[in-house]
């Protein structure tokens, strides 16, 4: 079920008054009535992916309740490793198998040997990397002793399969999330208020501003053989804010859906084009995703209390995994990399955000904007053939963008979303007093409401469109 | 509880004003836009009166000169073909706003195999017509099956969504000066298109596609329309059995077909042609004195 359809514009409010109708003192059977509407939720897509959650909830929960028996710390590792692998396994199965398949095959072939290795026509479910690693997550908190074996299954069952944040995140951590469920929810004014105001803007995000730039970007982008350089540089441009429109949207439609029944999920996104180096960018955009490599990844390979090389190894080795973690291609093997040789480089350097103010803040700005793009464009490129061409069309192959199919409407529409984008994020980052105004002035917050619904009528892309972020 | 209630009712009243009054401007927009279609779908709904109508995608708008075939028939003509309508259901709302109002002798349908196909786009382009939406219970018919109906009775400013582009753009852009009884003359291209050949390709038809089909057809009989399909000539070499499936439902319905896509006056002659499957204006006024001599010679056997 997408939050972009009618089916979940039902299924929402339908929840919410089933759920408050439930006595706020019945904890676990407002529990369970959550499991149960968000299993139905994931099944919408494919019943039997169903399957693959439950396992992978069933594994973590036993492991965790065996990490919590077991005193002796080989048995402890054992449990927690067991978790891994068999998480992993499944993950790998899905979404990596066939990837490893036909390079292994490539490879075999260029050396002149022939033989054929099986590949697996397997749908990749539905996010998948999302509730692994949040179930992943948990095991390790477990094991290192930072969160308290959950035994109440479908308590823990939930954590897993909450649906706002089920398929695409924020990627939860067990010390926010498990608490919450254990606490009395009752209906709450400014957090319904606050939850209704952050969806609308997510669905602005997603339908005004994402599909209407990937509309233009996806022409561009899966026929690059026949456009020219001022075609790629217009698409390199809007396939930024595409992204950004449709993950943050997604992620402000998760935490407005939750905060409406009364959870808080943690922040995913704030403002991350205003970031002025790339660890502040890396502390703005998906920050559910990089802090869980911070913890998990990052800092067990001994993190920067290590030698300079050392450190700059942890930092490219976690992009790299990073990378792999959005999808099994080189072109996001090629991202991850690229986005940890930058960070090596700036940190070679000794850029830090806090030396900069004014203008030079604003190039800093402006250049980490630019160098996101480009590397954006490894993200969004079908193969490493099409990140090739482009790059080579953006220097040498100039000319008029193309608009034939797309026209001029959608790009001046695309820009102009970004524009609003842009100043409502500004007014945001620099506290100007028109942000406030909409979220403490109770008619203007009514107004500002209603007029981005009116906005998502007039000028969204309706069709239904799957969140980018799904695939992986 | 109350307060939220309260909130939500606001919030409704709100948007409500925001839709009807944007809607009422978006209207006055539409109404006054000179882009490429919405002139022309304001006139099919509103005043269209002529005797001969020609429906179709834009290979009917840029092919059929009205005027030509007007002075070979002796009867007013009127070309009603609307740019990327290329589906049945587009087609029937055109003929919908229409019959409502008019009655003409001859409806002309420029047909594609997009108009049956399953994997052809199909509700797309339907979303021109919305503006007039609530105006014709028929063409409305079609909304319940692209899923588009109650959000159209909803939102005034979602009838705008498909267009409001165009229409603003429409308002310094005049695209619509240069047409002539609904014709709008495609530009001599910069360079001549390259030879290629079209397949045939077995696809599967679509139910809803083929009952909307039907109902066109049945809707003319029922008026005494004379119907007549036609498939103008196209520069790649299209395979003669290209459009079997739809002559085949032709026959069913006894409706004539005039066919051009293989014929020889313009098969390799690039200088007739915009691109593989447009005429420009030069092709398009040497296609429209052979069509009408050939309607005419159907019109009186």
């Amino acid at each position: 079920m997408l939050f972009n359809s009618i089916t979940f514009l039902l299924f929402f409010p339908t929840i919410c008054v089933l759920y408050f109708c439930i006595p706020a003192t019945r904890i676990q059977a407002r529990n369970l009535f959550l499991l149960l509407a968000s299993y139905y939720f994931y099944m919408n897509w494919e019943p039997a992916y169903a399957l693959l959650l439950l396992t992978s909830t069933i594994v973590t929960y036993i492991a965790a309740l065996g990490i919590g028996r077991f005193d002796e710390k080989r048995k402890k590792r054992l449990c927690l490793v067991s978790s891994l692998v068999l998480n992993l396994a499944i993950l790998f199965l899905f979404k990596y198998y066939n990837f490893l398949a036909s390079n292994i095959e490539w490879a075999i072939r260029a050396s002149g040997l022939g033989m054929d290795i099986p590949e697996f026509s397997l749908l990749l479910p539905v996010g998948i990397s999302f509730y692994t690693f949040q179930a992943l997550g948990y095991s390790i908190d477990v094991y290192r002793g930072t969160t308290k074996v959950e035994r109440d299954f479908p308590t823990y069952a939930l954590f897993v399969s909450f649906f706002p944040q089920l398929v695409a995140g924020p990627i939860e951590r067990s010390t926010n999330l498990l608490p919450q469920f254990k606490q009395r929810h009752s209906f709450n004014y400014e957090g319904a208020m606050a939850g209704i105001r952050l969806m609308v803007w997510g669905y602005f995000l997603k339908l005004v501003l994402a599909d209407r730039c990937g509309l233009y970007v996806d022409s561009i982008f899966n026929h690059v053989d026949e456009h020219n350089g001022g075609s790629y540089l217009v698409a390199s441009l809007l396939f930024p804010f595409q992204i950004y429109g449709d993950f943050a949207g997604y992620s402000f439609i998760a935490i407005g859906v939750a905060r409406v029944l009364g959870f808080r999920l943690m922040e995913n996104f704030r403002r991350p084009y205003f970031a002025c180096t790339f660890g502040d960018f890396w502390r703005r955009w998906h920050i559910s995703l990089s802090t869980w490599f911070k913890d998990y990844v990052y800092i067990p390979l001994g993190g920067n209390r290590v030698s300079s090389i050392r450190n700059y190894f942890n930092l490219l080795v976690t992009f790299i995994v990073s990378g792999i973690w959005h999808g099994a291609n080189w072109t996001f093997f090629c991202w991850g990399t690229l986005h940890g040789v930058l960070l090596c480089i700036e940190k070679g350097l000794g850029i830090n955000k806090q030396k900069y103010t004014g203008v030079k803040k604003l190039c800093h700005c402006a250049v980490t904007f630019v160098l996101v793009s480009y590397a954006w464009i490894l993200f969004r490129s079908n193969n490493l053939s099409d990140f090739h061409t482009i790059s080579m069309g953006l220097f040498t192959n100039m000319g008029i963008p193309y608009t034939q199919d797309v026209g001029w409407g959608v790009l001046c529409a695309s820009f102009g979303a970004i524009l609003l984008v842009v100043v409502k994020d500004l007014s945001v980052e620099y506290n100007w007093k028109i942000a406030s105004l909409t979220t403490n002035h109770q008619i203007l917050q009514y107004a500002y409401i209603s007029f981005l619904i009116a906005a998502i009528s007039l000028l969204g892309v309706f069709g239904n469109n799957q969140f980018i972020y799904f695939q992986f | 509880m109350k307060r939220f209630i309260y909130a939500l009712l606001c919030i409704i009243a709100m948007w409500w004003c925001f839709d009807r009054v944007g809607g009422l401007c978006m209207w006055w927009l539409n109404q006054h836009s000179q882009d490429t279609t919405s002139p022309k779908i304001k006139h099919i709904v509103e005043g269209i009166s002529e005797d001969v109508i020609l429906m179709g995608t834009s290979r009917c708008n840029g092919h059929y000169v009205p005027k030509i075939i007007q002075d070979t028939l002796g009867l007013s003509v009127y070309n009603a073909g609307v740019d990327g309508s290329d589906n049945i259901f587009a087609q029937y709302i055109v003929l919908s706003h229409i019959l409502k109002h008019h009655t003409p002798r001859i409806v002309v349908l420029e047909v594609g195999n997009s108009f049956l196909s399953e994997e052809e786009s199909a509700y797309m382009t339907t979303g021109y017509f919305a503006p007039y939406f609530g105006l014709n219970e028929k063409a409305d018919s079609v909304y319940h099956l692209s899923g588009d109906y109650w959000l159209y009775r909803l939102s005034y400013l979602y009838r705008y969504n498909t267009k409001v582009l165009a229409n603003i753009t429409g308002q310094i852009r005049h695209c619509w000066d240069n047409a002539e009884q609904g014709y709008n003359p495609n530009p001599k291209p910069l360079h001549f298109p390259n030879l290629s050949r079209w397949q045939t390709e077995d696809f599967e038809i679509n139910d809803e596609k083929k009952d909307y089909m039907c109902r066109f057809i049945r809707s003319c009989h029922e008026r005494g329309v004379f119907l007549c399909f036609s498939i103008s000539p196209s520069y790649s070499l299209v395979d003669s059995d290209y459009y079997t499936i739809l002559k085949g439902m032709a026959s069913a319905y006894n409706v004539p077909v005039l066919d051009y896509h293989t014929s020889g006056l313009y098969l390799n002659h690039p200088e007739y042609f915009k691109d593989a499957s447009h005429l420009w204006d030069k092709g398009a006024k040497l296609y429209s004195s052979v069509f009408a001599s050939d309607l005419k010679r159907l019109l009186n056997p």
